[in-house]
């Protein structure tokens, strides 16, 4: 597949503190890639220095085979930026701020008209095109947001954390926008701290943290990293302290906690774990309120890769 | 073009500030319409006098009161009473002059009677002692050269009727040209503050980080981007300028159409240069629109005090009008104040306005250098 996006080991500097740490990846036309990582990982560093928004140190960063520079209009042109805060006139209505930001790219009026309606109806604020920034919801202002980075038809679009304090009924209206973006052709680089979105969204996914980057691949690739099959979680009021014990002596069991009535055990491997815990369970008198079962996410991969959680 | 389109689209936004500071230059420019400079007009003034003669009102003392009478407001009292220094003290005269018994005589008799006199000291007081020595000073040269009474009073009266005709020979029309200068110089206040006010505000937008960064990852060169928005700022000064001829033009008629005008409105538009220069480098330095308002007052309002465009320049101690001379607004005002009084607007004699002229252009070059130097301190940091 035709790469976009070749990025060799790329080092930012602030002073002592190393920003981004030797990153190297490349981004596959037509692809989602996601960059997953807590706050202060590197995700908005990596995607300004793409943008030629920061200067870095060592590196290098081509696009298109071309190497991004800040005069590098050509590429520029066929790039569209959607940030993490959301980057509109608080003077202009929604269909002047999108003609602007569109204006920086497209000349001819006629045509800048049809974009701008196009991007109106994509994100749909049709209702809203005479409102301005502050008349709208926090939903609303991040719909503008996007419009605003993708008038112009780009073939690449960065998207930085654009879900950051957004409603569920929204976040789930960006990302299905972001799923059509794709579909209409477009290559798409994606920030984000939530798990859940990259799982839904992304084809790739790199995880970082202080700068570097600890893994890359499909989400199923990432989940196989890890030493976790299944995790089995049980509600229950009492649990014995000698099962506990024993269950921690099974083969396949990799760790067992009681903690605040709920017992989780972290099984490493087998196909029936499930079923057979509620057999034990069963067998024991156990009276248990719930229990399910998780396949292993990509906090569990991080988790094990760092020792602490995405969110933390 | 749609840079340019927006930066319009965002001031039509703040066009009620627009219209509150043309409302304002409108009322005060029409209030000085209805003001008159004095400075060069003439008129007599006399003092109020009581005089209090124990003599008999006829020749020597006849012609002391009769010319006192034709010069000050005289009141003649028969005799000394102790109202009088209420009088004096209430200001009803400004001075009191005793002429004594048997003065006329004594005068010829050549005996230099004395003359009381009680005065309040102010500057009327001092109109009357001056008259009054007058008189007594020529008829003191005309007794001691053995003249009869009736010669005498002849060759004082001759005397006392040479006077020096002082004739204004300026053309100006004073009255109107200091209406004129009054608008200009009130003007100052108003150009500035609309120019800071709306540029810094428009700036502000284009300048906010996260728009600035949308701009910076576009197709459009950030240098053409800043080029088209210097362009359009430039636009809006001409757009104040010509809001401000039209006004003037609203308010004078066409008495401004003349050289006279003509470089009134030239010494407006390097005011307003200086004002946008100074106004792009503000909105570099601040950071939050909320701020504007606040510079706006200091900056406008404080030079418009301290410079002389609400009270005039001649009134304002020496102490302010130091610090003045580091702002431009007070150049501005003093190529008024040129204008005001020049006789002649021949090439030659406009030397002092082309210096301050020359100093608002420095002013303009001064403000930008230190925008540029400002943006590279920023683009360093930035790294």
């Amino acid at each position: 597949m035709e790469k976009i996006v070749e990025v060799k080991n790329l080092t930012k500097e602030y002073k002592t503190l190393k920003a981004i740490n030797d990153l190297s990846f490349e981004v596959k036309k037509g692809e989602i890639l996601g960059l997953l990582g807590p706050n202060g990982s590197g995700k908005s560093t990596t995607i300004n220095c793409l943008l030629s928004l920061l200067n870095f140190q060592h590196g290098s960063i081509k696009i298109w085979d071309k190497e991004m520079r800040p005069d590098a209009y050509d590429i520029k042109a066929k790039i569209g930026v959607i940030f993490q805060e959301v980057a509109v006139f608080e003077e202009l209505n929604v269909y002047d701020n999108i003609n602007y930001f569109c204006g920086l790219y497209i000349t001819d009026k006629n045509l800048r008209q049809i974009y701008v309606e196009e991007a109106i109806d994509f994100v749909g604020l049709q209702d809203f095109k005479k409102f301005y920034p502050k008349q709208l919801s926090g939903g609303l202002l991040r719909r503008l947001n996007i419009a605003c980075g993708i008038a112009h038809k780009p073939e690449l679009i960065f998207f930085d954390e654009p879900t950051v304090a957004v409603d569920p009924q929204s976040r789930n209206s960006i990302l299905d926008g972001i799923k059509r973006l794709r579909e209409q052709g477009a290559t798409i680089v994606y920030t984000t701290h939530y798990m859940e979105e990259v799982e839904i969204l992304c084809d790739r996914i790199i995880i970082l943290d202080k700068g570097r980057i600890l893994a890359q691949g499909t989400c199923d690739q990432l989940k196989e990293l890890t030493k976790i099959e299944e995790k089995i979680t049980v509600e229950v009021s009492d649990f014995p302290q000698k099962l506990i014990d024993e269950i921690q002596t099974f083969s396949n069991v990799l760790q067992v906690r009681y903690e605040n009535n709920h017992c989780v055990i972290i099984y490493k491997k087998g196909k029936n774990n499930l079923e057979e815990f509620i057999d034990y369970l069963k067998h024991h008198h156990i009276i248990y309120h719930k229990i399910f079962s998780e396949r292993p996410t990509l906090n569990d991969v991080f988790l094990e890769l760092t020792g602490k959680e995405l969110r933390d | 073009m749609t840079v340019f389109k927006t930066f319009w689209q965002i001031i039509k936004r703040y066009k009620m500030m627009i219209l509150l500071y043309t409302f304002l230059l409108l009322l005060f420019g029409g209030l000085n319409m209805k003001t008159n400079d004095t400075s060069l007009n003439f008129v007599d003034s006399k003092p109020d006098i009581m005089m209090i003669h124990e003599d008999e009102a006829i020749g020597i003392t006849k012609s002391l009161i009769d010319y006192m009478s034709l010069h000050a407001n005289v009141s003649i009292v028969s005799e000394m009473s102790e109202e009088i220094d209420d009088a004096l003290f209430y200001r009803q005269f400004n001075y009191v002059i005793f002429i004594p018994k048997n003065y006329r005589s004594d005068v010829l008799n050549g005996l230099k009677p004395s003359i009381t006199v009680k005065s309040t000291g102010d500057y009327q007081a001092s109109l009357a002692s001056m008259l009054l020595d007058r008189f007594l000073k020529t008829q003191e040269a005309f007794v001691d050269s053995k003249l009869s009474e009736q010669e005498i009073l002849k060759a004082i009266d001759d005397a006392l009727q040479d006077r020096t005709e002082v004739v204004v020979t300026s053309k100006l029309d004073m009255n109107e040209l200091s209406q004129v200068t009054q608008y200009f110089n009130f003007a100052s206040y108003t150009l500035m503050a609309t120019i800071i006010f709306i540029i810094c505000l428009v700036l502000s937008s284009f300048h906010e980080e996260k728009v600035k960064n949308r701009i910076l990852v576009s197709k459009m060169s950030y240098r053409v981007h800043n080029r088209l928005i210097l362009m359009a700022s430039f636009g809006y000064m001409l757009f104040v300028f010509l809001l401000f001829l039209l006004f003037g033009f609203l308010l004078f008629g066409f008495s401004l159409l003349t050289w006279r005008g003509f470089f009134y409105f030239c010494n407006a538009f390097f005011f307003l240069f200086v004002s946008l220069t100074l106004a792009i480098l503000i909105s570099n330095l601040v950071q939050k629109k909320e701020a504007v308002s606040g510079i706006v007052n200091v900056i406008a309002l404080g030079s418009a005090f301290l410079c002389g465009a609400f009270v005039p320049v001649e009134w304002l101690p020496s102490s302010v009008l130091k610090i003045a001379h580091v702002l431009p607004t007070y150049w501005y005002i003093q190529g008024n104040e040129f204008l005001k009084t020049a006789e002649k607007l021949q090439i030659s004699e406009l030397g002092p306005l082309a210096q301050n002229m020359f100093f608002l252009v420095l002013f303009g070059i001064g403000f930008l250098g230190l925008n540029l130097l400002l943006l590279r301190m920023k683009q360093k940091r930035n790294g």
